[in-house]
């Protein structure tokens, strides 16, 4: 018998309201993520690949379908309990970083982990421990103004893993970076799945997208 | 030999000196030898203000010319003897002040006793207290206003003095209003500008009441701030125009139009807390609704 899945969702799908008349996004998209999966999803702008995303990380609501997290349907949940769910089971990575600027690398590392009330010997042994993982201990006390932009997606990675999350939701990770810092996140983002953390990466990198162990092609919404 | 003659008036009353050289007359053949007549007059205090102008002190003699009723212009000076020098409680910061007895005032205005008095000052017994003596005279006298010292302070408190509360009113409302118009932009201008970070702590997990109690604390200490240096501020021009206030003539040397009290404070602190609340509320609600997603691709659009 396989493993539960870490998500799983279900005929999902999401139509915007504009003033022109409504925009479907998604349309009708199912979808499994077995833990420790690696899953690459690509295609053209405007597929609706960020929308899925946006909706498997619970920071949007679908117009139809399900969604389930580790076993529990999103679409009872409170906000309040969604918010405790992406702190303590999902981690997001972003491709602008979005790291706090007033914030040291050691600060946006110890901040999820501070929400989620961990002791503070235990915040800080994991702080360390997640900036040595990503090659950055010598640059804790760095704001993000002075990281380049490898350091800070690193930094994003770290925070992405603060509180041992089961998925991580990777939104073009690389898209800001130079084919060489991007094959070094990309190296980084192997290491994570391969220390058994699920990851969904959404990318129009193609050599990042070959690194999944599975490939999903959009094309209007819908799944290839 | 010789014979003594003498009035007491257990009053205090003057004592003629026709009537004395008439009783001296009667006693004459007693003895020869000498005669002449002593009338003490009326006693008092006096400030220290005319002590000073006057060179006064206690058992120097003060020569009082009555300004009294009908003859305001024709009375005679009457000499008083200064028992003492004192500070009156109310007495104004450039009043020249003498105090004596009803004989003795009597006597200054030449005996014209109209039974008519502008203002009786009654000391209560501290064991009955000032409301229990005001109830008493109201019984005896329901003609009289009698008041007792609290609530004759009370009624300038609503009454000649409602002017400056009402200047402090408005005073007080016209800044709060603006502090609440600055701060409530000054935190709608910081939350626009921080669009994405907010909808990126709502993306990590933290809770959408989380982010606006942040908010909130922001609020708190951008007004707690001006409101804490408002405190000396405040103190500070208080004392000014006290000082300049009390240059108005005949005020009570002890009155001051700015007396601290603890309630201000605690006022001062609600009403901080209360601005600082609406202040936020605006940018709050911004917060609260921000729609984590499409913040996000927002952001990354721009």
């Amino acid at each position: 018998m396989s493993a539960p899945p870490v998500v799983e969702a279900r005929d999902l799908t999401k139509v915007f309201p504009m003033p022109a008349g409504p925009v479907t996004a998604l349309g009708g998209v199912s979808l499994r993520i077995d833990p420790s999966e690696y899953v690459a999803i690509s295609g053209p702008s405007g597929c609706g690949k960020s929308t899925l995303l946006h909706l498997l990380g619970c920071v949007e609501t679908p117009t139809s379908g399900s969604i389930a997290l580790d076993g529990r349907q999103v679409a009872s949940l409170s906000d309040a309990e969604r918010s405790r769910l992406r702190l303590a089971r999902i981690g997001f990575v972003f491709q602008r970083f979005f790291l706090l600027p007033m914030l040291t690398a050691w600060e946006n590392v110890e901040l999820p982990q501070s929400e989620l009330r961990i002791p503070k010997a235990k915040r800080r042994e994991r702080t360390r421990e997640l900036l040595a993982y990503v090659g950055l201990e010598s640059r804790a006390d760095h704001r993000p103004s002075q990281l380049s932009g490898g350091e800070m997606q690193r930094v994003a990675i770290a925070r992405a893993l603060a509180n041992r999350p089961s998925l991580v939701l990777a939104d073009e990770p690389t898209g800001e970076l130079d084919e060489a810092t991007g094959t070094q996140i990309a190296d980084l983002l192997d290491r994570v799945n391969a220390d058994g953390t699920a990851l969904v990466v959404v990318t129009h990198n193609a050599a990042l997208a070959a690194r999944a162990g599975r490939r999903i092609a959009m094309t209007s919404g819908r799944l290839a | 030999m010789c014979g003594i003659a003498g009035v007491l008036h257990r009053s205090g009353g003057p004592v003629p000196l026709e009537l004395l050289r008439r009783m001296s007359d009667v006693i004459a053949h007693r003895g020869p030898d000498g005669e002449g007549q002593y009338a003490d007059g009326p006693v008092g205090l006096v400030n220290r203000r005319l002590a000073s102008r006057l060179s006064l002190a206690p058992g120097s003699k003060l020569r009082l010319r009555g300004a009294c009723g009908s003859q305001a212009t024709a009375l005679p000076p009457v000499e008083m003897k200064v028992q003492g020098i004192v500070a009156f409680p109310f007495d104004s910061s450039a009043g020249l002040t003498a105090m004596t007895t009803l004989p003795g005032f009597l006597r200054v205005c030449a005996n014209e006793s109209p039974g008519l008095a502008e203002l009786l000052l009654v000391a209560s017994k501290p064991e009955a207290g000032a409301d229990a003596a005001v109830a008493a005279i109201r019984r005896v006298a329901p003609g009289l206003h009698v008041f007792s010292n609290e609530q004759l302070l009370d009624r300038l408190q609503r009454t000649d003095f409602s002017y400056f509360r009402q200047i402090s009113f408005v005073l007080s409302a016209i800044t709060i209003f603006f502090a609440f118009l600055l701060v409530t932009t000054l935190l709608t201008v910081s939350v626009n500008q921080r669009l994405g970070e907010l909808a990126v702590l709502r993306a990590l997990g933290f809770r959408r009441w989380r982010i606006v109690s942040g908010l909130l604390c922001e609020s708190l200490l951008l007004v707690g701030a001006g409101g804490l240096l408002a405190l000396p501020g405040g103190a500070l021009l208080a004392l000014w125009l006290d000082r300049i206030l009390r240059t108005m003539p005949d005020l009570p040397e002890r009155l001051h139009f700015f007396v601290f009290e603890p309630r201000a404070v605690l006022l001062h602190v609600a009403i901080i807390a209360l601005t600082a609340l609406l202040a936020a509320a605006y940018p709050a609600v911004l917060v609260a609704r921000l729609p984590i997603a499409a913040t996000l691709r927002h952001e990354v659009v721009s």
